[in-house]
């Protein structure tokens, strides 16, 4: 069963939501008015999915706790009272998961969450593979910066030069990378 | 003088031509009456003058720009209240908002077309930090100074009144102490991070760090929810006038002159709209050259501290909006690097120093996880060629360099020459 949690400074307003929810046989963990209690529940409740208004000054809170431990970012919908199609597309085009406008019904609610879920899941998968991606492309220039400088240094081709650090690296037992790394730093200082 | 009440031609060419050829596009540009029509029956000087002007007709003329409750959203508020923005031909409407994550949501999707925002936050959002990636535009900063550090009086009661006698609670201390800041990788986060590492207390080991949204800092600290936090004025003088807490540190101390806030917007809205972009530069530069004379302080204090706006008393507002600080324990001074708007034109610009300082210590408490490329990034969102324009245009004069030199509270030296040599230097880090 799918832990939700709830943060909305207006009770009133998400109490019927809450209870759509509870039917639709999700788990309403927490339903939270206080910034500052957020912290700490979003900690140790770890819920799998958090329902905030789009307009709630609590979301800075929720940014913050996502950005500072990178392992546990949830899936987040907004609730909006905005029904402007163009703006939930664009919205939801800059990483918000899903938006909910107005009520929410029992049919409507669970191919949401699933969309959102997904939605989020795939963002974090492409992400992952951003950042890999991004750290080989470093650690590929770092690299032809280093073989230059052994080139330049030794007279050797280029081969001679990869095999070089490549056989220095396996000796060190360290990452290609960081071995070239440390021949740029020690070119700077030396040379 | 108006447009519509005018018939155009040769008495309109013979006014002032400057005066003369705005209006005159804009009467075509509304349709008042068809710029053919109009073109034929000009002199041949003034049609060739008028459609050399006609390209800088704001494309969008009701710019909607989102702001969040502190002192430093004043220019925004000038800018609109007191006319400059229909000086360039716009009509600004300042949008309070609830979160910086909000005013960055509605900024990258385009329900705000511009926001007075956090300077680190901008290059968040490039960087992608805790979400979508968007190239952004900083068109000008808007002030430097007037954040501060506020502790909570039991910290006082205890013995702390400096960083030096906080860092030794810390060391003798078992217990959590909680301090808030507004935003992870915006500029009061900076300042706190940067501080408390000065006095050798590390901001994610030693200390818990929350955020609070800058308007519920001082209710929050009341309730005992945190032991300090940094947030931008009035809400550091407010704690004091509540009695819930003391300036142990403004953020003038930590870096004089430091970047703090920016006029912000995305890298499309200024390609698509640049004559917007201009116009809305200029209106806030004056606004922001008003607000800086002496005698227009307390106007503004008072223009400002509306509900609409701040919404805090006027004399929370202008004590230190004009100068005049209270540190809550005893101290009083007039602070001549308090909250600057303006200081010749040296404020608004966008150094691309300052810029990069943010991305290094993004790169130093951890939220970038690699050493971009800080000049590039830099040159990428700062809009110098946009702001030297508008400057220009204002007769405000642009520095040479776009580098600049600090020496901040710890001794360390920041000049933009080595960003990342710089990033890796600090001791205390993620």
């Amino acid at each position: 069963m799918l832990r939700v949690m709830l943060v909305d400074n207006h009770l009133e307003r998400t109490a019927p939501l809450k209870q759509t929810l509870s039917e639709a046989g999700y788990e309403v963990i927490a339903h939270l008015t206080d910034t500052a209690n957020l912290d700490d529940a979003v900690r140790k409740l770890q819920p799998d999915v958090v329902i905030i208004d789009t307009d709630s000054p609590s979301r800075d809170t929720l940014e913050h706790i996502c950005v500072m431990s990178a392992n546990t970012p949830k899936p987040i919908l907004m609730c909006t009272h905005d029904g402007n199609t163009d703006k939930i597309r664009e919205a939801t085009k800059a990483g918000v998961s899903a938006y909910i406008v107005g009520g929410l019904t029992n049919e409507r609610l669970k191919p949401i969450m699933d969309a959102a879920i997904a939605r989020f899941d795939e963002f974090k998968a492409l992400r992952h593979e951003l950042n890999e991606v991004n750290s080989k492309l470093a650690d590929r220039k770092v690299i032809e910066k280093a073989k230059g400088l052994l080139m330049k240094q030794r007279g050797i081709d280029e081969d001679e030069a990869y095999r070089l650090l490549r056989n220095m690296a396996m000796n060190q037992n360290i990452r290609l990378a960081t071995l070239a790394e440390q021949v740029v730093q020690a070119a700077k200082l030396l040379l | 003088m108006s447009v519509d009440q005018k018939k155009p031609g040769v008495t309109t060419a013979e006014a002032s031509i400057d005066s003369g050829r705005r209006n005159f596009f804009r009467a075509s540009a509304a349709g008042v009456m068809g710029a053919s029509a109009l073109l034929g029956i000009v002199p041949e000087q003034i049609r060739n003058s008028a459609w050399a002007a006609g390209t800088d007709a704001p494309e969008i003329t009701e710019v909607k720009i989102g702001f969040i409750p502190l002192t430093d959203c004043a220019p925004i508020v000038v800018a609109a209240e007191m006319g400059f923005d229909k000086k360039y031909g716009i009509k600004i409407i300042p949008s309070k908002e609830a979160s910086w994550a909000g005013v960055r949501d509605k900024v990258v999707n385009g329900e705000l077309h511009a926001a007075h925002v956090l300077y680190g936050l901008m290059y968040g959002v490039q960087m992608g930090i805790g979400g979508q990636q968007k190239d952004m535009a900083v068109l000008m900063a808007l002030n430097n100074n007037g954040q501060g550090i506020t502790l909570s009086s039991q910290l006082k009661e205890k013995g702390v009144t400096s960083g030096a006698t906080l860092k030794r609670l810390l060391d003798n201390e078992n217990r959590d102490y909680t301090f808030a800041q507004t935003f992870p990788t915006g500029t009061h986060a900076m300042w706190l991070y940067y501080w408390l590492a000065t006095y050798g207390i590390h901001p994610f080991q030693d200390v818990k760090t929350i955020v609070v949204p800058p308007p519920q800092m001082v209710a929050n600290m009341r309730i005992g929810n945190m032991d300090g936090f940094c947030v931008g004025e009035p809400w550091n003088a407010r704690a004091i006038f509540d009695k819930v807490g003391f300036s142990v540190a403004t953020s003038q101390d930590i870096w004089t002159d430091h970047p703090e806030k920016v006029l912000g917007t995305t890298a499309e809205f200024i390609a698509k709209n640049p004559n917007t972009a201009l116009a809305m530069t200029k209106a806030i530069l004056e606004a922001c050259r008003y607000i800086d004379a002496t005698a227009n302080r307390s106007k503004v204090a008072k223009l400002i501290s509306g509900k609409a706006y701040v919404n805090a008393p006027e004399e929370v507002i202008e004590g230190r909006f004009l100068g005049h600080y209270d540190n809550g324990i005893g101290k009083k001074w007039e602070d001549p690097n308090y909250m600057k708007f303006f200081n010749d034109g040296k404020v608004n610009f966008p150094y691309l120093s300052d810029g990069m300082w943010f991305l290094t210590q993004h790169k130093r408490w951890g939220l970038l996880k690699s050493d971009p490329d800080y000049l590039g990034v830099a040159q990428k969102i700062n809009q110098i060629k946009l702001y030297t324009e508008a400057a220009s245009q204002l007769g405000i004069s642009v520095p040479k360099d776009p580098m600049r030199s600090s020496k901040l509270i710890d001794g360390a030296v920041w000049d933009g020459k080595d960003p990342k040599a710089y990033a890796a230097s600090f001791k205390i880090k993620a």
